[in-house]
């Protein structure tokens, strides 16, 4: 919809230069003493073609009495230079090169005729031709100079009554673009970063020490401008205070490396949501990132917004080959090493780390799975879309071809999963076990819930305490410490009785967190291990995914 | 890269890394001593054997020991403070 001023409105100033190097400045109640009449128009126009003429007569017909008459033209000199002499213009054209003045004026088509008085007041305009808009506006003009209307349109005169003009520049996709961006970028907070013309902006972005090893993508403003569209959030909102540093991160920060990480602008409120519960308390993000151990936020996507980014929740969930799930995970860890301060080797010391610290996120397959997905079953709706971090290591495999009961099937994970951080230890919090659709549907068919599954796997786990203390075969065990106190004596040791008690591998049924994902064919399903769990560890948080 | 613009947004947290530089070592030690057991397993076995070489070969120092709730996160607040009222040195141990 045009925003061209109407009468009595205050017309933008502005300033251009015009085609001789001079100033064409509109910036007051001007030079003019009748009024000034500007001519918005573009080289290659019909219908500009058609009113150059008229416009022309009323600056000679006028001017000397005071109407000072503006040329503003949205085409390059040369084809400004052929119009103006195909027409013989004599008032002053300026170029309205980058079409600042053209958008402040905000007409959607040429030729834009705007007549303003004293102070810039608009006292007529209208855009496109319409014999009776010009009449009306030469008689404004003529009467803003004191002298009667001349007669420059006539009825016989072969003029069209309307003609429609033609779409201002500002419209054309690229330019449009454009001048959001420098719309958009006043709105940015960041610092600029000025790269050396020579440099080359991957090299110079890989030499400041900004990515993660892998080429970044340069996060320019227009880059950032497309990415917050992504969000209804503004800029400036602090998401959230980033581990280690506790640096605040706002959508802007977010959104810029995201952009570094290659997101699309539709990732957005996913990346958002994951930084929000990886910053918790609960997650603990400063000790998964300091431990030397092998955790990293692994990111789990639920909700319908899967399907409407694209993210894998299929075959190859954990791999590569797809922009959403590798750019999701890798732009949490971008937020966390630049906005954070946690890089490798200062604040994260981990020994050996896991490829899922580049990137790390999948999405359930919650239409192959019988039971509730892990948002419905973490409390939110089946229609809401949500990110749960979990503090993991690599997946590793759990391969059962020939179980064809839940109960086979799920003794074979319980055993797979003794091996989480050494098959002594017990009493283990969190894990994460990825269930493939051809084992779900073992479990599907015998009726298994999850609680039957969790059951199961504590059942198949479960050893006798003198099994997993420290011995002599090996010195890695289980430490009183890690013990419950009822089974311990006064000495601080195992009692006699208590060797005899049968340990399941995890802490809680509910320290199993269960989710469907992965392609249809391939009975093979993964678990991945957590860190220290609870309260003086890292425990998995659920948030919801809004705009 | 040539239609690359020269200029982008600054990733960072902005803030220009503060240098941390540990306090001068105290010529000799006196006062007070802070061991801090940071939590880790076995750690209270690692001090108990610092604190003894420290009684007996500095046996005019005072030894306070600290420790912090869990290793997995920092130190809090007020064991922070702890440390800067009442120790003129701290030792902090590592373990397991």
């Amino acid at each position: 919809m045009s925003d061209l001023p109407a009468a009595g409105a205050e017309a933008p100033a502005f300033s251009l230069t015009d085609r001789r190097g001079g100033t064409l400045a509109f910036d007051g109640d001007g030079d003019a003493p009748g009024a000034t009449l500007l001519f918005f128009f573009k080289h290659d126009c019909a219908t500009c073609e058609l009113t150059a003429p008229l416009v022309e007569r009323l600056h000679r017909t006028l001017g000397p009495h005071g109407l000072r008459v503006a040329g503003v033209s949205q085409g390059p000199d040369a084809d400004t230079a052929g119009f103006v002499d195909r027409h013989g213009l004599s008032f002053d054209v300026a170029l309205d090169a980058d079409l600042t003045v053209s958008a402040d004026y905000g007409f959607d088509a040429v030729p834009a005729l705007v007549l303003a008085g004293g102070t810039r007041r608009v006292r007529r305009s209208f855009e496109g031709f319409a014999k009776q808009d010009l009449r009306a506006l030469i008689g404004e003009a003529a009467a803003a100079c004191g002298v009667a209307a001349p007669e420059i349109v006539r009825d016989d005169d072969g003029l069209p009554d309307h003609r429609p003009g033609c779409g201002s520049k500002i419209h054309d996709p690229e330019v449009a673009r454009r001048l959001a961006v420098r719309r958009g970028a006043a709105t940015l907070g960041a610092r600029r970063v000025r790269i050396p013309v020579d440099d080359d902006p991957f090299e110079f972005m890989a030499s400041q020490g900004l990515g993660d090893g892998l080429p970044v993508v340069p996060p320019t403003e227009d880059r950032v401008l497309r990415m917050l569209e992504g969000t209804t959030r503004a800029a400036s909102d602090v998401v959230a205070r980033v581990p280690p540093n506790l640096a605040p991160a706002t959508v802007e920060k977010v959104a810029i490396n995201a952009v570094m990480a290659g997101c699309r602008p539709e990732y957005l409120p996913v990346v958002i949501a994951a930084a929000e519960a990886a910053c918790t308390d609960t997650f603990n993000l400063h000790g998964v990132l300091a431990t030397t151990y092998f955790a990293t936020p692994v990111i789990v996507v639920n909700g319908p917004i899967r399907q409407r980014i694209g993210l894998n929740c299929g075959g190859n969930v954990f791999g590569q080959g797809f922009r959403a799930n590798a750019t999701i995970g890798r732009a949490l860890q971008l937020l966390v090493r630049n906005v954070g301060g946690g890089r490798p080797g200062e604040v994260d010391m981990s020994t050996l780390g896991q490829p899922g610290k580049f990137t790390c996120c999948i999405g359930e397959h919650e239409e192959l799975s019988a039971w509730e997905p892990l948002h419905v079953e973490r409390g939110f709706p089946a229609g809401a879309s949500t990110v749960t971090v979990f503090a993991g290591e690599g997946p590793r495999a759990i391969r059962d071809q020939l179980s064809r009961t839940a109960r086979s099937l799920g003794a074979s994970m319980g055993w797979c999963m003794e091996t989480v951080a050494h098959p002594r230890l017990h009493r283990m919090g969190e894990v994460l076990l990825v269930v493939s659709p051809e084992h779900a549907k073992t479990f599907a068919r015998d009726g298994y819930t999850k609680a039957d599954l969790r059951a199961r796997i504590q059942e198949a786990t479960a050893r006798p305490l003198r099994e997993l203390l420290p011995d002599d075969e090996c010195q890695k065990g289980m430490v009183p410490g890690a013990l419950p106190p009822e089974l311990l004596g006064p000495d601080g040791r195992p009692t006699p009785e208590a060797l005899d008690t049968p340990l399941p591998k995890f802490r809680r049924d509910d320290d199993i967190v269960i989710v469907v994902a992965g392609g249809t064919a391939g009975k093979f399903s993964a678990v991945v291990g957590g860190w220290a769990s609870g309260a003086a560890g890292s425990t998995a948080v659920t948030r919801e995914i809004k705009g | 890269m040539h239609n690359e613009s020269p200029v982008i947004l600054d990733p960072t947290d902005e803030r220009a890394p503060m240098g941390r530089q540990p306090a001068a070592r105290p010529a000799r030690l006196e006062g007070a001593l802070g061991i801090i057991d940071i939590a880790k397993a076995r750690g209270d076995v690692f001090c108990d054997e610092v604190e003894r070489l420290v009684r007996e070969r500095l046996p005019s120092l005072e030894v306070i020991r600290l420790r912090k709730p869990t290793y997995t996160k920092p130190a809090p607040d007020d064991l922070r403070e702890e440390v800067g009222a009442r120790c003129r040195a701290v030792i902090q141990a590592l373990a397991d």
